[in-house]
């Protein structure tokens, strides 16, 4: 026990300021975060629960305007991840626990029946009357309702679309392929004359795109996920089991890069607008991406086309898009479902369609000349919103989801125990939690 | 605090005091334990034993007893998670005490610039897990990812999609958490190494022993409480990844990265399974502590010694 | 083996150590120095054109330096509780008397085995309960505690190797318990505080999941949410995550550097076994 750091006395005597500071610093510290910044306002604020969109300043300008109609109203803007599955777990998080903080939010299509049969949304079928929800989309109101009632205001739409290189097309005189076949032969031929470039790009990682795209293979080949009539999976039936093995047979690996089983939507739409795709499926979104300069090295190049069917079937595309939905625990309902009519107003819609691109809800405004001249895509695009076919509706969407995107995910990656097994285990587990829902 | 102070009338009034001394001293410790952590655990044990479905509240929240932990018995995805996750710990762990070894033994030394590569060393670690994450994500592209420009140019036709083969997907969850963590294996061992005086080295050498013997008759087994706190803190870490798989796989491609906490997470909070997410984690719970009682046992004598 | 060729390998492990360490970080830097369309370059481009644009949308439009300071913030009083409550109980578990100390480290343990998710829901609740959520002290809080077992057995272990003679010499002085610890004890702990303190403000730093679920407004969100927030619904902004990345991680870096001095200092310091 020499070497004793310095530790005499007088030294020990100096250390206490130190110590004492840190102490009072752990103090202060807590001290302050105690301190509620302002939530406890009262006054009207309305909290809006919402991603961060990609166009921050249209929405100011959307707030703004409402404040200003609304004088002494704030929207109170929180912002969650983008991921859809995230932002649901973090809003299920609050609604289960029945948050008083949160008055609107929004819902992708596949929450309603979820949100409704949980008591997380308000029904509201007093306010939002059958006159004016014969405005929207058809599908998009079906996609809101559960037991008769409905539960969500849609605010925009979202289908998926095949996008196109018009020049390569062009250069072999090829139009739009109608059937997935075709698709695959005219990419194989515009391959085999292009250096570096795929066929196709779409999204195939295990997660709710999958079950959007794989939807798409399965409906057009006259398949279904679940048997709208019978309440029964579909996964099994040769239909679907054939369009799944057309996705792992022609498609990955094939046109497409064995690599797509990691796609979500930014890597796929990489692909296509870096130029090393001929076809593409994504969402309307794209349509900009892939003709901005700034982003993309095919802006100008690209068409967009309805999807693809199989020989026999028809196309279909998977519904997408967003809604509004008001908290059953809020205590600003009036005010919120205000907030939610002005969102999916005319005015607004159109305002969100010029500035930030999305597709608005309401049909009549697809023929309004100011919207088609600053998206001319909406007119090709409009047709698919109308006939866009929603997934399974059930309480149990997530545990279903699940199941299929495992499903999906093994059966195209070739791993498993081949598609016949795997795809009736699928289908018998789906069967169990959909005796479970009403 | 009686059990702590139970059988105190045979004392002498000092060690009375000494001992509620020491509970004082344990009391904020233990404060902040029992709301924030022993509670949680209760309550997570409490609902392994019902069936909760939240989409379905008409079904109301039964006591099931053990019914939750039959089917998780029955469940296959459940013990392919737990396959994953074994491997997953098996083979990182493994790795990082090695490599955290290999970098704790090479900074240990004097050298110019040694300040230089320890903060080499550490700069995985600092960065936040998510950021790894996207980082390895996109390195793993199987376009415009690092790796693939790395091992094979420009070749792009060779290019892989690494994280979307099953097999080599785990792998490169395994390469981003080696990547990430070795450095705090490196730092623990580091501390150890520290405390080791120089004198013994020196009285080795004289003697003779070579570089190797020095190595496995001094130093490791002087390291051997830091390797085991390191080892223990790791294993039971690896066996809650989480973050890696949230944000590289989401637990694919094929559920070829579905580790146990990720599984559990889904239950719970995307499904609403809250009963059954809760059985999952009172899985891991379990296992670790049997691989936690296993080092202790055979490797940690030393930490159980009684003090005076 | 002769010496040269000793020192040969110790270079070539150290090269390939600090090479291994930093190049996955060198080329996310690069990124970060990219344009937007060099970005997803297929092949990637491994020079970038130094571009500052990442940096500036970083810093304006992602509200870089605001996460930033909160995780100093969480992460900074975190690890100063964390210490100040591992020191005490440290104390008392290596060197007072107590009955049941492998029981009372072994629960402890408990706290770090059970898997997060599940602790994560309650502990909501709780601060639901006390309207600490989207608060500093309510992720905090919870840090300090998920940080404890660590703390605990590294100071435990610490003082356990410290000698008797100094506090029993004190003893003999008159001092009390009290004094006994303020005095000569906690002045002898820097080295394990600061290794302690590493620790536990890189896991405070690094954590995601309670981040994300208490911290769902912008003015406490800490890095990680932040950063995972930068994501867009359908891109991924990779250029400012590396430029987000970067600016998170050099301060932290060289706050490391000056702590492992430090430590290295009071470690070579604390030769005190003789």
């Amino acid at each position: 026990m020499d070497r004793m750091p310095g530790r005499g006395p007088a030294s020990l005597r100096r250390r206490w300021p130190v110590f004492g500071l840190i102490v009072l610093l752990a103090l202060c510290l807590s001290l302050a975060g105690c301190g509620n910044q302002g939530k406890k306002e009262n006054g009207n604020i309305l909290r809006f629960y919402t991603w961060k969109p990609n166009q921050p300043e249209v929405w100011e300008e959307i707030v703004k305007i409402f404040e200003a109609e609304h004088p002494g109203v704030k929207v109170w803007r929180e912002i969650g991840p983008h991921s859809s599955t995230s932002f649901h777990d973090l809003l299920a998080q609050k609604l289960k626990n029945r948050s008083k903080d949160l008055d609107v939010f929004l819902m992708d299509v596949v929450w309603p029946a979820e949100f409704a049969a949980a008591g997380w949304a308000l029904a509201l079928d007093d306010r939002f009357r059958k006159a004016d929800r014969s405005r929207f989309f058809a599908n998009t109101i079906q996609a809101n309702t559960y037991g008769g009632k409905i539960y969500g205001v849609p605010l925009y739409i979202d289908a998926g679309m095949l996008y196109y290189r018009r020049d390569l097309l062009a250069k072999h005189h090829f139009k739009p392929p109608e059937t997935w076949p075709e698709l695959v032969r005219q990419a194989a031929v515009i391959t085999a004359g292009e250096r570096g470039i795929y066929g196709f790009s779409g999204q195939f990682k295990q997660y709710e795109g999958l079950v959007c795209n794989m939807m798409e293979y399965v409906m057009a080949n006259k398949g279904c996920l679940v048997n709208p009539r019978q309440g029964k999976p579909g996964l099994a039936e040769p239909p679907a089991r054939e369009a799944v093995l057309f996705v792992r047979d022609h498609l990955i690996g094939n046109a497409a890069p064995a690599g797509a089983l990691a796609y979500e939507e930014p890597e796929s739409l990489a692909l296509f607008v870096q130029g090393k795709a001929v076809f593409h499926r994504n969402w309307p979104y794209a349509w900009e991406a892939a003709n901005d300069p700034a982003r993309s090295r095919v802006a100008g190049k690209t068409g967009v086309a309805p999807l693809p069917a199989f020989p026999g079937g028809k196309s279909h595309a998977a519904l997408g898009g967003w809604q509004l939905g008001i908290s059953p625990y809020s205590e600003n309902k009036d005010l919120a479902w205000d907030f939610v009519r002005f969102l999916t107003s005319d005015r607004i819609q159109k305002h969100l369609a010029l500035k930030a691109g999305l597709a608005p809800t309401r049909k009549d405004l697809y023929d309004d000349r100011e919207i088609l001249a600053a998206c001319p895509q909406f007119k090709e695009m409009k047709g698919v919103f109308v006939s866009a076919a929603p997934r399974p509706v059930s309480p149990l969407y997530p545990a279903l989801s699940n199941i299929m995107q495992r499903y999906f995910s093994r059966a195209i990656s070739g791993a498993g125990a081949g598609i016949d097994q795997e795809s009736r285990l699928a289908s018998e587990e789906m069967e169990k939690i959909l005796t479970l829902a009403p | 605090m009686t059990i702590l102070t139970r059988n105190m009338h045979g004392l002498s009034p000092r060690r009375r005091r000494e001992r509620l001394f020491a509970a004082a001293l344990l009391f904020p410790c233990f404060a902040f334990v029992a709301l924030f952590a022993f509670y949680p655990i209760v309550h997570s044990l409490y609902l392994s034993l019902h069936r909760i479905i939240l989409g379905l509240p008409g079904l109301a929240q039964p006591f099931v007893y053990l019914e939750n932990y039959r089917q998780l018995w029955g469940d296959s995805v459940a013990r392919h998670a737990l396959t994953n996750t074994i491997l997953f710990v098996a083979v990182s762990t493994t790795c990082e005490l090695f490599l955290g070894l290999a970098m704790a033994l090479t900074i240990n030394r004097s050298f110019r610039g040694r300040g230089l590569i320890r903060a080499a060393v550490l700069i995985p670690w600092a960065i936040p897990t998510v950021v790894a994450s996207q980082m390895w994500r996109f390195i793993n592209n199987d376009h415009y990812g690092f790796l693939n420009y790395l091992l094979f140019g420009n070749d792009l036709a060779s290019y892989q999609a690494w994280l979307a083969d099953p097999s080599f997907a785990m792998v490169a969850i395994m390469v981003a958490d080696i990547w990430k963590t070795s450095a705090f294996a490196a730092l623990i061992i580091l501390a150890g190494l520290q405390t080791i005086p120089d004198e013994l080295y020196e009285a080795a050498r004289l003697d003779g022993a070579t570089a190797w013997q020095q190595f496995a008759r001094i130093t490791l087994p002087l390291i051997k409480p830091a390797l085991l706190i390191a080892l223990l803190f790791r294993t039971m870490d690896a066996f809650r990844v989480f973050d890696l798989v949230f944000v590289m796989t989401q637990g694919g491609p094929a559920d070829a990265t579905n580790v146990l906490q990720f599984y559990g997470y889904k239950k719970m909070f995307a499904e609403g399974l809250l009963g059954y997410g809760a059985t999952v984690s009172v899985l891991v719970f379990l296992i670790v502590l049997g691989l936690s009682l296993v080092y202790v046992r055979f490797l940690g004598g030393e930490m159980r010694e009684e003090k005076p | 083996m002769t010496a040269y060729l000793r020192r040969l390998l110790f270079f070539l492990a150290l090269a390939l150590i600090a090479t291994f360490s930093v190049l996955p970080f060198l080329w996310f830097i690069a990124t970060s120095l990219k344009t937007q369309v060099e970005v997803t370059a297929i092949p990637p481009t491994l020079l970038p054109s130094f571009s500052l644009a990442f940096y500036r949308s970083a810093l304006d439009d992602y509200h870089l330096l605001h996460y930033l300071k909160n995780s100093v913030i969480v992460a900074g009083a975190a690890t100063v509780g964390t210490i100040a409550i591992s020191l005490f109980a440290g104390y008392a578990l290596a060197r007072l008397p107590l009955r049941h100390k492998p029981l009372i480290m072994g629960s402890l343990l408990v706290v770090a085995m059970f898997p997060q998710i599940s602790i994560a829901g309650p502990v909501w609740q709780i601060l639901a309960a006390l309207d600490w959520l989207n608060s500093y002290q309510g992720l905090i809080l919870p840090y300090i505690t998920l940080s404890l077992p660590l703390g605990v057995w590294i100071m435990t272990g610490f003082f356990r190797e410290l000698p008797r003679e100094l506090e029993d010499a004190a003893r003999v002085d008159g001092c009390s318990h009290l004094q006994t610890l303020f005095r000569v004890i906690v002045p002898l702990a820097a080295p394990g505080v600061f290794t302690a303190a590493i620790l536990v403000f890189i896991y405070a730093w690094n954590e995601f999941f309670f981040a994300l679920l208490i911290m769902t407004q912008r003015p406490y969100q800490t890095l990680p949410v932040g950063i995972a927030l930068f994501q867009g619904q359908y891109t991924i902004p990779w250029g400012e995550i590396a430029a987000a990345s970067t600016i998170a991680t050099i301060p932290l870096v060289l706050l490391v550097l000056l702590f492992q001095r430090r430590i290295v200092r009071g470690l070579s310091a604390g030769a005190i076994k003789g």
